[in-house]
């Protein structure tokens, strides 16, 4: 006789955060938009220029107005979009990667190669963050790939922590007590035991450092790193348009909501993520 | 009973939000002096019903129904004020761990101060009553434990000092929940001995939880079992152990091993486990287990009666016995 | 096949304080195949020390663990050598023992896959067999582990020890974890499963009903020491060892209903075993001791035929 749960599935869980609801939704248009953009669907292209056309506020033709060369704004913000979702990606991927590998690595066999991860990943937390981004991008040189570099950098102690802490406590746990005395090798005990079982912390931070990545890229080009012009980037609009908002809202407006939206809907599926993945938060 | 100290009667107990049952309809009385053992596996019910007594259910769950009597005053329907004056002064408890009982940053001596204080206008010979307070309890140097912080005892030592603390006002009632099932065997034995001597110098009463049934079988008068949030059977700790009435009760004494048995025979088990109090309907929470069970006992609720021994909430009792 | 247990030490060093706490201080126990030994004791007398040094996931200070004269432990690979998952471990807490993202069938077929015990098709139908084994219905293969209760799980734990077909069963606690109703059905259990596969347990508690229950042969431990140790008659009907008789009449009985006087056996508490007596660890404690006590350690000498106690006072 078995004392049974209906066995819900983290989704029907996540289906009911309101947060994940709506993080989900926003996170979906940005991907969409970046996919449109990057499939060269934009409904102008970005880079041509209208001079006569320039400074008009939105219009049949322009839907998000003109920027002072007569370039399509929405056009520039799809592009600038998918920009600042490519550089996330990729420097949370790899953060992750570098970061869960150490943590994991370190927290597990402990000692030694513990104190130098704890100590590497001290050292890059003791600079201020946007800091450190902006000394590598400027060292490396102003692309996206350095762009991404840089945040990778930066983010990678967190993902060593938020690894490092669940593994300390998990391979203390009985079952992972019982594999090793069953002669299971270590990395059948790492990757079959541990990590499945340090992977939600991992996931949640996964979605709120892809949210600041957008904001530092964003951040960076705004100040004129990163992307250069005439490529289109979301900072780099806003940056361009700070001369020319009051006349010109648009300039600002368009490319600013698209930066919140991006931020806040990653956000909120990081908060959704954890109301569904820590089984203290769900409700029942 | 006529004039118990304390009478539970029908009390249920559930969840705020959703209105499940966790207790279900208790009833039982404590007379003055009388100790009273509450034996139950998880999920019976015991502990929230001790609680219910000194208002001290956890968030979330909520008495439903019932009245609980002492002195006159229903308690549930008490305010705030009135079971803080009861709590600690004449009703006290004392818990499985006292780590959680205890203040971490607070020395001990201080925090037994803190219980005169807060209940007697008069501290004035406080100390001196601390000091005496851990001599009775055995514990060896009063002056260093006055001065001492709970870390630095022992688990023994600081169930003693828990002790002290629940005795110092002389309540007439102490509530223990499971307070020896965390210690060593021969400290429990010192603590027990420690519970006995001053029951019976105080003539106090005891409501004692657990769920070892050997520790029952010595220390109290009468055994309240509960199951799934009910009570199933009540009586003498002689009857009960010795003619227990009602098949649960039968099943956990014949499933633990007797030390009298020579021959280590099998031991005979209860199959499946105990159910959720609010899955169970109009039914007897036991008949999925019972092997005596019939249609009788899976569509309708038995009510307690009494028998030749017991008290026992069941349609086919195990009678026999002297 | 015999357990070679010799003269084991364990030492911990407190890092803060920079003493040591000695967990174990010489431990020798030959354990014969198809035997099963009860080791009880309360807290700080080793005897979960033990069972992690017996299984391999501790190291001993000082002396030495093996099973068919082959040590435990494999050196070379710094893990418990494979082949000596012929002695398994059965965990307390029915809890934390199974992987909680693992289905449990998934859980047994890992060990299989392995030790490359069984061909890849015939899997499942050994899963199935383990459980029936355990007495777990096999569609609960495919659940987690949170779905099944406390009972429930300790018999998975089984169930994946016997996977990788141990000659040994190391048992910490098994039932202590479990509500009084279950364990009796955990205990024949073990007890089935004892006789049908012919297997060798060391069974651990603090319980000694359980342990009167399932044991051959006792051995009492205090403070890392076997103070007395003999066939389970020998050890429960006549104990000789001081502490061991304080243990026995400790132990809440409820075949006896309400004798009115209640005395503690014992006094004082276990010494901290970061600042161990002089001489016989139970000294402070002890009606019997003499002077001499506190300054003589104590090995066990045999008094009756396997019978052994580490007292001197005892003629």
């Amino acid at each position: 006789m078995s004392n049974s749960m209906k066995e819900k599935s983290w989704f029907s869980y996540y289906l009911k955060s309101a947060s994940g609801v709506v993080g989900g939704i926003l996170v979906l248009i940005m991907v969409m938009i970046s996919l449109l953009s990057a499939l060269g669907i934009t409904p102008h292209d970005p880079l041509i220029q209208d001079p006569i056309n320039s400074l008009q506020g939105p219009s049949a033709k322009y839907w998000f107005g003109t920027d002072q060369f007569g370039r399509d704004i929405l056009s520039r913000c799809m592009d600038g979009m998918r920009r600042s979702m490519t550089v996330s990606v990729t420097a949370v991927s790899i953060a992750t990667l570098v970061g869960v590998f150490l943590g994991v690595l370190g927290g597990y066999f402990g000692k030694v190669l513990d104190g130098l991860v704890v100590r590497f990943s001290d050292v890059i937390f003791s600079f201020p963050a946007i800091l450190l981004a902006l000394a590598i991008v400027n060292s490396l040189g102003n692309s996206s790939t350095d762009t991404s570099i840089a945040i990778a950098v930066v983010y990678t102690p967190i993902f060593i922590r938020v690894a490092r802490g669940p593994v300390l406590s998990v391979k203390e746990m009985d079952y992972v007590k019982a594999v090793r005395i069953l002669g299971f090798s270590t990395p059948k005990v790492l990757f079959s035991h541990i990590l499945p079982n340090v992977l939600p912390p991992i996931v949640i931070q996964i979605a709120l450092s892809m949210s600041w990545a957008i904001l530092t890229e964003s951040g960076l080009s705004f100040l004129g790193l990163g992307t250069q012009p005439p490529d289109a980037s979301l900072g780099l609009m806003v940056s361009e348009a700070q001369a020319l908002a009051a006349f010109a809202w648009w300039t600002l407006a368009f490319p600013s909501i698209f930066i919140t939206i991006a931020v806040v809907g990653l956000n909120l599926v990081g908060d959704g993520l954890r109301d569904s993945l820590d089984p203290a938060r769900r409700s029942s | 009973m006529t004039n118990p100290l304390i009478s539970i009667s029908n009390v249920t107990i559930s969840t705020t939000d959703d209105d499940r049952t966790l207790v279900n309809s208790v009833s039982f009385d404590i007379a003055p002096g009388e100790a009273v053992g509450v034996v139950g596996e998880s999920g019976s019910g015991k502990t929230l019903t001790a609680l219910s007594l000194l208002g001290l259910l956890p968030r979330g769950v909520h008495v439903t129904s019932g009245s609980i009597i002492y002195n006159g005053n229903d308690l549930l329907l008490a305010d705030r004020e009135k079971l803080r004056t009861i709590r600690g002064n004449e009703i006290a408890m004392i818990y499985q761990d006292p780590m959680t009982a205890l203040n971490p940053v607070m020395k001990l001596g201080v925090q037994l101060i803190e219980v005169i204080e807060s209940h007697d206008g008069d501290s004035s010979s406080a100390t001196e009553r601390v000091m005496t307070a851990f001599a009775e309890v055995g514990i060896p140097d009063p002056k260093r434990a006055y001065e001492s912080y709970p870390h630095e005892f022992s688990g023994g030592m600081r169930q003693r000092v828990m002790i002290a603390m629940a005795l110092i006002l002389s309540p007439q009632l102490l509530i223990a929940d499971e307070p020896t099932t965390a210690l060593d065997v021969t400290i429990q034995q010192q603590i027990l001995a420690l519970v006995v001597q001053e029951r019976r110098k105080r003539n106090m009463s005891m409501l004692w939880i657990t769920h070892d049934l050997g520790v029952v079988a010595n220390l109290v008068d009468r055994v309240i079992v509960m199951y799934a949030g009910r009570v199933v059977e009540i009586g003498s700790v002689n009857d009960v152990f010795t003619n227990p009435q009602h098949p649960y009760t039968a099943g956990l004494l014949s499933s633990l091993p007797k030390a009298s048995d020579i021959n280590r025979t099998r031991l005979i088990s209860i199959p499946g486990i105990p159910p959720k109090p609010w899955t169970v309907g109009n039914s007897c929470a036991f008949s999925p287990r019972c092997e005596r069970a019939d249609d009788k006992c899976r569509s309708s609720l038995p009510g307690l009666s009494q028998n030749s021994h017991t008290l026992a909430a069941c349609f086919h009792l195990m009678g026999g016995g002297a | 096949m015999t357990l070679s247990i010799t003269d084991v030490t364990k030492r911990y060093k407190i890092r803060v304080t920079g003493g040591q706490v000695n967990a174990l201080n010489g431990v020798t126990i030959k354990l014969s195949v198809k035997e099963t030994l009860g080791i009880v004791g309360e807290s700080g007398c080793g005897k979960s020390t033990l069972a992690r040094i017996i299984v391999g996931l501790e190291q001993p200070t000082t002396g030495t663990v093996t099973w068919d004269s082959q040590s435990i432990f494999d050196k070379a690979k710094n893990m418990i050598s494979s082949k000596h998952s012929k002695i398994q471990l059965v965990f307390q807490d029915p809890y934390s023992s199974l992987n909680p993202r693992q289905k449990i069938g998934d859980s047994i077929a890992e060990v299989l896959k392995v030790h490359k015990l069984v061909a890849k098709q015939a899997i499942s139908d050994r899963i199935g067999e383990l459980l029936t084994e355990v007495g777990i219905s096999q569609e609960l293969a495919h659940r987690y582990p949170h779905q099944l209760s406390g009972g429930q799980r300790q018999r998975v734990s089984i169930a994946r020890a016997l996977a990788s077909q141990p000659d040994l069963l190391v048992l910490d606690e098994p039932v202590s974890a479990l509500d009084v109703s279950v364990r009796a059905e955990v205990m024949n259990l073990l007890i089935d499963l004892r006789e049908r596969l012919g297997l060798t347990y060391i069974f651990i508690s603090h319980d000694l009903s359980m342990i009167r229950h399932i044991s051959d042969h006792i051995a009492v431990m205090y403070l890392g020491r076997i103070v007395e140790t003999g066939p389970w008659e020998a050890v429960l009907e006549n104990p000789r060892h001081p502490y061991t008789r304080a243990l026995i009449s400790a132990m809440p009985d409820h075949t006896v209903v309400g004798s009115t006087t209640y005395q503690a056996p014992l006094s004082g508490e276990v010494p901290d075993p970061a600042a161990m007596p002089t001489g016989c660890a139970f000294h402070q404690r002890c009606p019997i001791a003499v002077p001499s006590c506190s300054v003589n350690t104590q090995d066990l000498r045999t008094i009756e035929p396997r019978h052994q106690i580490a007292c001197q006072e005892v003629k």
